[in-house]
């Protein structure tokens, strides 16, 4: 039965979202303490791959769900969200500086940011779930 | 999660060294004798960072002061035949070697420190903010 609510509410999914979250803003982190280090390259998570892979892994697991009912999440989507989350690149949008580096400070800054957001709006989003779980449990709307 | 506060500070650390030998430049501008007593001018000195692979995992990278390094330039001569310190002989004869230092290079040095000190504070808080808000889920 708990696999089943987990697998039917997003919670999964939001919990992976957070998590790269988590990761991208080391990186970026990172960016930011190395802005005069010379010969230091700008280095990023694609958000893009990430969302692929989390679709495709939504996409199979409905596909599983259909043909044999709830079961675990398999082995090959795990692998390819975890490597959509490893995969560090360098960036190279930027015109080298004389140093050899090439981090945008602005460039940087607004992806905190916009990884910050993604970040909230995935708790907050945990919440509510966890908040709809628990009145569920507790059989009443004041938890 | 607590490494990126790890890597922020390394990065703190770092511009505060900086900030440091700036102020040290700063401070050496008329500096005309070394700790001996030698009649040599300061030299400007200036900190060059690289990067710090924290050990741990792939793409974490902190930055940590590389070396100090020594400004091999020309120092300033100044035309003072009365000063204790004048050049006796040579080409010189007669000027006062100074430190040959830029104040305005330093104060925009200093002033490009103080500002990548202040966006890794930055960052640091919303490294916390994140943290916090990760917290809550349990609250």
């Amino acid at each position: 039965m708990w696999n089943g609510i987990l697998q039917n509410s997003s919670i999964e999914t939001l919990t992976e979202s957070v998590k790269f979250a988590e990761r991208r803003h080391q990186l970026l982190a990172s960016n930011i303490a190395n802005l005069d280090t010379p010969g230091y390259l700008t280095q990023d998570l694609s958000v893009d791959n990430f969302h692929e892979a989390l679709q495709d892994s939504i996409a199979a697991s409905k596909q599983n769900r259909n043909l044999t009912g709830p079961q675990d999440d398999d082995s090959a989507n795990n692998i390819s969200k975890q490597q959509a989350q490893q995969h560090v690149h360098k960036v190279y949008e930027q015109i080298l500086y004389h140093d050899g580096s090439d981090v945008s400070l602005e460039q940087q800054v607004t992806n905190i940011s916009k990884n910050q957001a993604m970040h909230s709006t995935a708790i907050s989003m945990l919440r509510h779930q966890m908040h709809t779980l628990q009145m569920a449990i507790a059989e009443s709307v004041n938890v | 999660m607590f490494t990126s506060l790890d890597v922020s500070t390394s990065a703190l650390v770092a511009q505060r060294a900086r900030l440091n030998t700036i102020s040290g430049n700063i401070a050496n501008m008329t500096t005309l004798t070394n700790e001996k007593g030698e009649a040599k001018p300061y030299q400007e000195r200036f900190v060059v960072f690289k990067t710090d692979d924290m050990g741990q995992e792939k793409g974490l990278t902190g930055v940590q002061v590389d070396r100090i390094e020594i400004d091999q330039g020309e120092p300033l001569y100044r035309y003072q035949p009365d000063h204790p310190l004048a050049i006796k002989d040579g080409k010189w004869k007669d000027h006062v070697a100074y430190p040959n230092i830029n104040m305005n290079e330093q104060f925009v040095d200093a002033l490009e420190a103080s500002r990548a000190y202040e966006a890794n504070l930055g960052v640091m808080e919303v490294t916390k903010g994140i943290s916090r808000q990760t917290l809550s889920l349990l609250a």
